[in-house]
């Protein structure tokens, strides 16, 4: 174990980005009332696959490895819907997964808002309408924020929950 | 004789049922008016998804087949439609009243059910999992997917081949290169043209960059569901650095639209480097962690997969290999030309399926050495003749099996067996003498794909 620490104290710190922790510092000066209100000073966000091919999954997962850490700036991921703020939706709501999505944002305390993460919920990845496919998810439910890419990166997610934070 | 998969094409005249051996394939014709076969899960119990998906996709009764009950469809989707048949064309279905579902359950006094899913706690896809317990003791689990299922197969019906590739190599993100590579197998069937080698050595780089990705995630990820947090750290540092690597070579972090007919730039030096710090990085995880014993004591005769039984549910991929069963796809001069060594492990347990991901990093850096090449061949693809064509390639997780008709220019049929359809079908033998709080430990130890095995 040892070695594993004289390592660690080699390699230092890795992540990138300080300066997101910078903006991320002035939208808060900025939005500290309604953050304040809305999220008692940190995002709790519920990640639902309504029918994803994985890699948003994969992306979200990377935004907690070391170079993006994304706990720095208050945002986190919980495990049940019943303790967020935010349902983050990927996929292309399949007609199986629909009614499990929609209970899930019933679970979700208010005040709740839905962002849509990667082509798929908005119908503009390369997968067509088919019987098993009900999105655009705009049609089932109340987006608020769009974070587009087939996958965003990792980077491109993170700007994309700040622009949120600006905007609400 | 291993059972590889079981689908059905429509003729005009008559449905064609598909048997795909290792040795030889089985054709079997049965008519429209009474669609109805005998069923061959007595010899091959994983070939019941099959003729359940069968059963809801193109209406085929199978005769004294022991589990009748819907797979695809699911408790809201309307009764007897079949979409994959010919006559369906909507492409909007409306909710039915809900129909309960039939669990496998055991009953018996203290006996209770734990139904998990299928929006899980962490971030990843759905699934549903029912398990019946006595206590902490799981005395049997269900595995029920299909949640995200698209329809995909319906959807690329009537396409050219060339307007397929963006959905093929999104089927499942994972294992992405390996679906086009399956995908370019066909392509240069029906276009009967040769790969060159260098066009081949480059594909190879990029499969084994994905494989590593994915491995590196794993072996992160096991440790870190047995509670040990540090290893994913390591771990997904050097994931991200290897995604990044992806995106150097081919301009997207998990390679979409990346196995083409063209080869391009890759700056070897810095390639290498990667390889030499990965290779050291990995030399340095190994010691560190294989020197843990609380978590060894969690690897160790959990989650068991005997050779007998990954035999005979038809195992593949790395949860074959680490029962002992010796099949890969890679195995084949190409491969073996350029270094590969088959990774393998007896015990069959999520210690042994730990370290046949750490075998099989470093064959892939190794490999991947000799893969690496300054070229610029571009392959001038020739026209696409109708027939009926098949591919292998071997994914992160296993055996890839892929079948395309061509018609008139257009798909008439696409079928995919992803490898995750037949480990997950083995998962509930893996559960039988432990205890619930070690499943999340097992499931990951095989990482298996749900939007592959849905389709």
């Amino acid at each position: 174990m040892i070695k594993f620490w004289n390592k660690r104290a080699k390699l230092g710190i890795i992540t990138e980005k300080p300066e997101l922790e910078e903006r991320l510092k002035k939208i808060r000066k900025e939005i500290k009332k309604s953050v304040n209100k809305h999220f008692a000073g940190s995002l709790a966000i519920r990640m639902v696959d309504s029918g994803s091919c994985n890699a948003c999954e994969a992306e979200c997962n990377a935004l907690s490895n070391p170079y993006y850490d994304l706990e720095r700036l208050g945002i986190y991921f919980v495990a049940s819907p019943r303790h967020a703020d935010v349902m983050l939706l990927s996929g292309v709501m399949t007609f199986n997964m629909t009614p499990h999505v929609k209970e899930a944002y019933a679970q979700i305390p208010s005040p709740k808002w839905v962002i849509s993460v990667g082509d798929c919920p908005m119908m503009q990845a390369p997968f067509e309408r088919t019987y098993a496919i009900n999105a655009p998810a705009t049609e089932h439910l109340p987006i608020a924020h769009h974070i587009a890419g087939c996958p965003p990166s990792p980077l491109e997610i993170m700007e994309g929950l700040l622009e949120f934070l600006k905007k609400i | 004789m291993r059972f590889i998969a079981r689908f059905c094409k429509e003729k005009s005249e008559y449905f064609e049922i598909i048997t795909i051996y290792d040795e030889h394939n089985e054709k079997e014709e049965i008519s429209k008016e009474h669609p109805s076969i005998k069923t061959i899960t007595i010899k091959n119990p994983a070939g019941i998804w099959f003729e359940r998906k069968m059963h809801d996709d193109f209406g085929i009764i199978f005769e004294d087949a022991f589990d009748n009950r819907p797979l695809v469809h699911q408790e809201r989707f309307p009764k007897d439609i079949h979409p994959l048949r010919k006559e369906f064309t909507q492409t909007k279905i409306e909710e039915t009243p809900y129909l309960p579902y039939k669990y496998e359950e055991i009953d018996g006094d203290g006996v209770f059910q734990v139904a998990v899913g299928p929006i899980h706690a962490g971030i990843i896809e759905p699934g549903h999992f029912q398990f019946s317990q006595a206590g902490e003791n799981m005395l049997h689990l269900e595995v029920r997917h299909f949640y995200t299922h698209k329809g995909i197969e319906k959807m690329l019906e009537g396409k050219r081949l060339e307007d397929a590739k963006p959905i093929v190599e999104r089927i499942s993100g994972n294992e992405s290169i390996a679906y086009q590579i399956c995908y370019r197998d066909i392509y240069l069937q029906a276009t009967k043209q040769e790969l060159p080698l260098s066009l081949q050595k480059r594909h190879a780089l990029l499969l084994e960059i994905e494989r590593t990705i994915h491995h590196l995630t794993d072996v992160g990820f096991i440790p870190n569901d047995a509670g040990f947090g540090s290893a994913l750290s390591f771990a997904s540092k050097l994931g991200e650095e290897a995604r990044r690597k992806m995106k150097e070579v081919t301009g997207h972090r998990f390679g979409f639209g990346a196995v083409s007919f063209e080869n391009s730039f890759i700056d070897i030096v810095a390639f290498n480097e990667w390889l030499n710090d990965l290779d050291k990085d990995i030399d340095f995880f190994e010691d560190w962690i294989m020197d843990i014993p609380s978590l060894w004591d969690r690897f160790d005769t959990t989650g068991i997969l005997s050779l007998k039984q990954a035999v005979k549910y038809a195992s593949v991929g790395v949860v074959a290999r680490a029962s002992g069963v010796k099949i890969d796809r890679r195995e084949n001069p190409f491969y073996l030309k350029h270094g590969f060594s088959m990774a393998n492990e007896e015990s069959g347990d999520v210690g042994a399926r730990f370290k046949v991901r750490l075998k099989e990093l470093k064959n892939s850096i190794e490999m991947m050495r000799h893969f690496l090449e300054e070229d610029e061949t571009v392959l001038e693809v020739a026209e696409i003749c109708d027939g009926e064509y098949q591919s292998f390639c071997e994914s992160s997780i296993g055996e890839l099996f892929m079948s395309i008709d061509i018609k008139d220019g257009v798909i008439e049929r696409f079928f995919a067996r992803d490898p995750s359809f037949m480990n997950w079908q083995a998962v509930h033998i893996m559960m039988q003498k432990d205890i619930i709080a070690d499943f999340p430990l097992i499931n990951k130890s095989c990482d298996l794909s749900y939007a592959g095995n849905d389709l």
